[in-house]
């Protein structure tokens, strides 16, 4: 009885994971004329935790959010923080209720997103593989 | 009188903090994307707790005057609460907040207090320096205690958090942090006072109260060391040392070492949060030495969760240690003329009634966040406590017929929202 539900708990252990790996289709992307080439995971989620507030070059960083709620935003937390929407939440909660700091501004969606990329060569931000095009590059390392 | 007048200056300067937040012009719009002057938000939670001690009341604060067990079966008093906070961006440096919170307070009301009320300066993203009133970060959790919402727990664990009574302090703080690596560095050093007022009818005041802390953080690893020092008076108890103070030299060498008058509190902490998403694990512990008699005092606690989904169960322990002194032979009554003997007799049980009910206990908890919507979580907690042989714990309002060294459980529901 014992072996076949720890066998269970594994597979379903297995299928969360593989599961993230696989929705994990959102990536970070800065403008294509930013100075910026590439980032790694952790970096890119320091940005955006508000730990870190600027490139490794020493360029100010300007991280851009999806709409709350959104899909890609939730899949991009999840797959570069580990964090769930409550779990977000609760992180910036801590730290605008204690005068520390704002979360980031946020645009309504993906072209909004580009368009403001392409305004600031300082701004950083996230979009599903599908609404990446030629303005902006992807950060993969 | 200097107090009273200092007091009048603080709330004109509060006062004026905010009238020049809501009065000034809104056109100053930042050019980014929702960028705004001024940003609103609200935080709340409303709790009840139940107690199985019915002759004495279980309370969260240091600060409430009453609880759940003798006052109320189920106190909706000991969690509640409810607060606002306006922050201002007057430049991209300069910025203001005040927060304001009603809660059960000291005398009973809900009156709003003022929690947070200062003035920022950002000089780099990584250094800032703020006027006015702060929170001490004594705890990982001290600032953010009160939006619950941020917590795994109905409430921070009792035993390390009434170590030392958490509380603003008026005059500042600098906050300078490093990067190293992966490894972010935070220093924060902080220097005010704090006048609060106790339900027992007197006041704690602290004076050159400073504090020194540095957060470090590492991916999911979060670290926090404190120090904190200042010198503290509690009005109550110095009244009672005074009449030691008539017993002549035995009665002076009495008050000397407990009389809670300008005495320096030390105060050491450390901890560790370690939380990759799934799950976490806390570890806090720190002590204190109040040089009067209040005592020394060490705690640590342990809380453990794991998230499946929309729930996270924890798990938490946490141990209280009074490690003074709890009694005292207090003045020698055979020297002391027959007239004298039934005063000194009083003093010397006061004496070792307050040294007596230094709180030294341990609790199991078990309990479950469940993140029913979104911005709104439902807890529920479970808090199993043994009180040490002769110690009432961290109880309050003690009814005759209450025994020490116990078991007390608690049961506790609370929704905690943020907005």
């Amino acid at each position: 009885m014992r072996i076949p539900s720890l066998l269970a708990t594994v597979a379903f252990v297995l299928l969360i994971v593989g599961g993230n790996v696989a929705a994990a289709d959102v990536v970070a992307v800065v403008s294509s004329a930013s100075a910026i080439t590439e980032l790694s995971k952790a970096q890119v989620s320091e940005i955006f935790l508000g730990r870190v507030s600027r490139f490794p070059n020493g360029a100010l960083a300007v991280p851009i959010d999806q709409a709350e709620g959104s899909q890609a935003r939730d899949e991009f937390y999840f797959a570069y923080t580990g964090k769930s929407p409550a779990q977000l939440k609760a992180h910036w909660a801590k730290i605008v209720f204690t005068g520390r700091g704002q979360p980031p501004k946020s645009a309504p969606n993906s072209s909004e997103i580009r368009r403001l990329l392409a305004a600031n060569p300082q701004a950083i931000g996230y979009l599903e593989r599908s609404a990446v095009d030629g303005s902006v590059r992807v950060l993969e390392r | 009188m200097l107090r009273i007048i200092a007091q009048r200056a603080q709330r004109r300067a509060i006062c004026s903090l905010v009238a020049a937040m809501l009065g000034s012009p809104l056109a100053y719009a930042a050019d980014e994307p929702g960028a705004s002057m001024l940003s609103l938000s609200a935080f709340g939670t409303l709790g009840i707790v139940h107690s199985s001690e019915d002759r004495a009341d279980f309370t969260s604060d240091l600060f409430k005057p009453n609880g759940a067990g003798y006052t109320h079966a189920w106190s909706p008093d000991v969690d509640s609460r409810i607060g606002a906070q306006i922050i201002a961006n007057f430049t991209p440096q300069l910025s203001g907040m005040v927060q304001a919170i009603s809660e059960q307070n000291y005398d009973g009301s809900f009156t709003p207090h003022v929690e947070w009320a200062n003035l920022k300066y950002q000089f780099t993203p990584d250094a800032s320096v703020r006027f006015g009133r702060i929170v001490l970060p004594n705890f990982l959790f001290s600032q953010s205690r009160n939006v619950a919402y941020t917590n795994p727990w109905v409430r921070p664990p009792r035993e390390l958090y009434s170590l030392v009574p958490v509380d603003s302090s008026d005059g500042g703080d600098f906050s300078y942090t490093l990067h190293s690596g992966r490894v972010n560095q935070t220093w924060v050093g902080t220097y005010g006072v704090t006048n609060s007022k106790k339900p027992n009818g007197g006041t704690g005041n602290t004076r050159r109260l400073w504090s020194i802390s540095d957060t470090i953080e590492s991916g999911s690893l979060t670290a926090h060391l404190s120090y904190q020092q200042g010198n503290l008076t509690l009005s109550k108890l110095h009244t009672l040392f005074g009449a030691f103070r008539r017993f002549g030299a035995q009665g002076d060498a009495l008050a000397d070492t407990y009389d809670p008058f300008n005495r320096r509190l030390t105060f050491f902490g450390a901890g560790a949060m370690y939380d990759p998403g799934s799950w976490f694990l806390i570890g806090e512990w720190g002590t204190t030495d109040f040089h009067s008699v209040l005592g020394k005092n060490t705690a640590w606690y342990a809380s453990s969760g794991y998230r499946l989904a929309k729930l996270t169960p924890y798990l938490t322990y946490g141990q209280l240690r009074a490690t003074s002194d709890r009694s005292d032979p207090g003045l020698n009554v055979s020297s002391l003329p027959p007239a004298l003997s039934g005063p000194a007799f009083g003093l010397n049980a006061a004496l070792n009634s307050i040294l007596g009910s230094m709180a030294d206990q341990k609790t199991v908890s078990i309990g479950t966040r469940w993140d029913v919507l979104k911005d709104v979580d439902l807890k529920v907690q479970y808090d199993h406590t043994r009180l040490s042989a002769g110690s009432p714990g961290t109880l309050i309002n003690l009814q005759p017929g209450f025994q020490t060294g116990g078991t007390v459980n608690l049961f506790s529901i609370a929704i905690d929202f943020v907005w």
